[in-house]
C-alpha cells in the first residue's frame, strides 16, 4: 500500500524554488570580500550572505556557509538576516546531504540565527520521517515547540505523527527529554479538537505533571514556552473531561494513562535524583501540589471508568490514530500551504531584486563621487 | 581691560580626541552586566550582588537570554517579571517593540529593548526603554496563554470613605462655620511623588527644546 501519510511530492517539490532568477557569484570572491569587511569592521549586508547561501554547490561549501552565517549573526546587522536566506540554507543542506548540519544549526539557533518558518520546518520533519529517523524528527519537532510554530495544521499533523512513532518504540528518556516530548505533545495537540489532539494534550500534560510532582514547577517551565501556574495533572484531567463531556464520537486513545504519573513511585525516584541537582528546594506551592496527588489518582480512575462505560476509549493507540489522521487530512491541509508558499516566494523575489537594485545604485553613486573627487584633485 | 585668553588649540584638540575616544570605547552592555555566577560578582565593577538576590539569579533568566532564542528577537511578545507576579494580582507585562542587540556578546545575551508597559492592567500609550532588563527575573508569556494572562476587567472605582472628625476638632470646625457634619475623607494626597518629579522633568525638557520665545 503506498504510504500517503507523508507530505506529497507537490509540497516538497523544489521546482518553485529552483525557478527563481539565478544570481551567479564566485563564492571565493564573496568570501574574501566578506572577510575584508569583517577585518575593517564594516557592516556586511544581508544580500552578500544570501548570495553565498544561494550559490552553494557542494558539501564543503555548506561548512563555509555555516561559518559565514555565524559571523553574520555576531555582526551589527544580525537582525536583518532574511527569511529566504534561512529557507535557502535548509533547502541547500537537504540537497547536498547536510541534514545533520541543518539540525546542528537549528539546535544552536542562538549562535547561527536560523529561525525557519513553518513551511521549512515541515520540509525538515518530512525528510526525517521519510527516512524513518524518528529521533531526529522529534528533535526538529522540539525546536518547533520552542518557537511555538504549531499554527498550521500540516505542522501539527506531522509533529504528532513523528512523536507518536517515536514513543511507540518506547525509548528510555531522561527527564529533560521527557519534558520536551511532553511539551511538544501538549502544544501540538492544543490547536486540534479531534481525538488525536485531545489525547496528545492529555498525554503531554501527564508527562509534564509527572516532572512537576518530582522536581517542582520551576523545572517544568524553565526555558520553555509553558505557563508557570501549577496543576499540569489537572490540565490533563480537564482534557479527558472535555472528551467525556463532548458530544459525538470523540474518542480518547487507550495510551492516555496517568497511573504512572500519579503513583507514588515518581515521588521516590524524584527524591533520589534530587540530591544531584544543586539546591532544588521545592517551594510551599510545590508541596501543596504534591499533597493533591492522591486526589488526582482518584479523579483519573473515575474518569477512565466513565469513559469506558460511555464507550469513548479508542482501542487503537496514539500511533495508529496519528497515522490515520495523517492519511486522511494531510492532503487537504497541504493545499493552502502550497499556495501561500508560492506567493511568499514571489514576495521574496521582489525583495531580492529590490536589494540588488539598491546595491547597484549605491555602488554607482560611490563610483561617481570617487571620480568627481579625483577630477577635483587633478584640477587642483 | 581683561587679559586676552590664550588660544590653546592643541589642548582643545586633545580634549576633543579624548571625548571621542571615550565615546568609542564606552563599555558595552555585555561587559557591564557580565556576572560571575560562582562568586556572584560583576567583573566590571567588582561589586557583589545583594544576598537576597542570589537564589533568583541562580534560578531565573535575564530578559535577553529569552529574547535571543525567539524569532525576530521576540518583538511583539509579552514578558512579565516574577516579582510583579508575586506582588500584584492584576496583569503587568511589557510588550516588546524594538530590540538593539549587543552583537559582541557571545550568546547574544545583552542589549537594550524598548516596549509598551501595561502595569496593573493599565497600558501606557508610548513605548519606553525597558528598564531592569538585566535583572534575573523575567518570564516569557506563552502564546496560547497570552489572552488569558492579559485579560483584565478594571473594577469600578470605589467611592472614598468618609469618617467623622475627632470631637475637639469637630467642635473647632463647627465654630469656624462649617455647613453640616464635617467628614474626613480617607484618601492620601501625596504631593511629592515619583510621577510629580517625572512630570517636572518632562516639562523642563519640553521648555528647553522650545527655547526662549522671541
Amino acid at each position: 500500500m503506498p504510504r500517503r501519510c507523508l507530505l506529497s511530492a507537490a509540497y516538497t517539490d523544489a521546482r518553485i524554488w529552483e525557478q527563481r532568477r539565478p544570481d551567479p557569484q564566485n563564492l571565493a570572491e564573496l568570501a574574501s570580500q566578506m572577510d575584508r569587511c569583517y577585518d575593517r569592521k564594516f557592516p556586511v549586508s544581508s544580500l552578500s550572505v544570501a548570495r553565498f547561501v544561494d550559490n552553494i554547490t557542494s558539501r564543503e561549501e555548506i561548512d563555509q556557509a555555516e561559518y559565514y552565517l555565524y559571523k553574520f549573526r555576531h555582526s551589527p546587522n544580525c537582525w536583518y538576516l532574511r527569511d529566504w536566506t534561512v529557507h535557502g540554507w535548509v533547502r541547500q543542506c537537504l540537497k547536498y546531504g547536510g541534514k545533520d548540519k541543518a539540525v546542528h544549526t537549528l539546535k544552536n539557533k542562538v549562535q547561527y540565527g536560523i529561525f525557519p518558518d513553518d513551511f521549512t520546518l515541515n520540509l525538515l520533519i518530512d525528510t526525517f520521517l521519510k527516512e524513518k529517523n524518528y529521533k531526529e524528527a522529534c528533535s526538529v519537532v522540539e525546536e518547533a515547540m520552542l518557537q511555538e510554530a504549531f499554527d498550521r495544521p500540516t505542522t501539527q499533523i506531522l509533529s504528532l505523527y513523528a512523536l507518536s512513532k517515536y514513543l511507540a518504540a518506547k525509548p528510555e528518556l531522561s527527564w529533560q527529554e521527557q519534558r520536551s516530548v511532553g511539551a511538544s505533545l501538549y502544544l501540538a495537540g492544543l490547536g486540534r479538537q479531534d481525538p488525536v489532539g485531545l489525547s496528545a494534550q492529555s498525554m503531554g500534560c501527564a508527562m509534564l505533571g509527572k516532572i512537576e510532582m518530582s522536581r517542582g514547577i520551576h523545572a517544568v517551565f524553565r526555558q520553555m514556552p509553558l505557563m508557570w501556574t501549577h496543576g499540569y495533572l489537572g490540565r490533563s484531567l480537564a482534557a479527558m473531561e472535555k472528551v467525556s463531556a463532548g458530544a459525538g464520537d470523540v474518542k480518547l486513545s487507550k495510551d492516555v494513562d496517568l497511573s504512572s504519573s500519579t503513583s507514588s513511585d515518581t515521588h521516590e525516584e524524584g527524591q533520589g535524583s534530587e540530591s544531584d541537582t544543586v539546591g532544588s528546594t521545592l517551594t510551599e506551592e510545590d508541596e501543596q501540589e504534591r499533597s493533591k496527588l492522591p486526589e488526582y489518582a482518584k479523579r483519573f480512575k473515575e474518569l477512565s471508568s466513565r469513559l469506558q462505560t460511555e464507550g469513548k476509549v479508542d482501542p487503537a493507540g496514539l500511533e495508529a490514530l496519528a497515522s490515520g489522521l495523517a492519511e486522511g487530512q494531510l492532503k487537504e491541509a497541504e493545499g493552502p500551504d502550497v499556495a501561500q508558499y508560492e506567493q511568499r516566494v514571489r514576495d521574496w523575489e521582489d525583495e531580492r531584486m529590490q536589494l540588488i537594485q539598491r546595491e547597484k545604485e549605491s555602488r554607482e553613486k560611490a563610483e561617481e563621487e570617487r571620480q568627481a573627487r579625483s577630477l577635483a584633485k587633478a584640477v587642483v | 581691560m581683561v587679559k586676552k585668553k590664550r588660544l590653546r588649540l592643541i589642548a582643545d584638540m586633545a580634549r576633543k580626541i579624548r571625548a571621542y575616544r571615550e565615546l568609542k570605547n564606552r563599555p558595552r552592555p555585555c561587559e557591564r552586566f557580565a556576572l560571575d555566577y560562582d562568586t556572584m560578582t560583576r567583573p566590571f565593577t567588582g561589586k557583589r550582588l545583594p544576598p537576597l538576590a542570589w537564589e533568583d539569579v541562580r534560578r531565573e533568566t535575564r530578559l535577553f537570554s529569552l529574547l535571543a532564542a525567539l524569532r525576530v528577537f521576540g518583538v511583539g511578545r509579552l514578558f512579565t517579571r516574577k516579582s510583579w507576579l508575586e506582588e500584584h494580582a492584576e496583569p503587568c507585562y511589557w510588550r516588546v517593540t524594538r530590540v538593539k542587540i549587543d552583537y559582541t556578546a557571545e550568546n547574544m545575551d545583552h542589549g537594550t529593548a524598548w516596549g509598551i508597559l501595561t502595569f496593573r492592567g493599565k497600558a501606557e500609550g508610548a513605548e519606553r526603554e525597558i528598564d531592569k532588563a538585566m535583572y534575573h527575573d523575567w518570564r516569557l508569556v506563552p502564546r496560547h496563554e497570552e489572552g488569558r494572562f492579559a485579560r483584565f476587567e478594571p473594577q469600578a472605582e470605589q467611592p472614598v470613605r468618609c469618617v467623622p472628625y475627632p470631637p475637639l476638632l469637630r467642635a473647632m470646625l463647627l465654630a469656624q462655620g462649617a455647613e453640616g457634619e464635617p467628614a474626613l475623607p480617607l484618601a492620601r494626597h501625596v504631593l511629592l511623588s515619583k510621577d510629580y518629579f517625572r512630570k517636572q522633568e518632562l516639562e523642563r525638557q519640553g521648555r528647553k527644546q522650545a527655547g526662549t520665545p522671541v
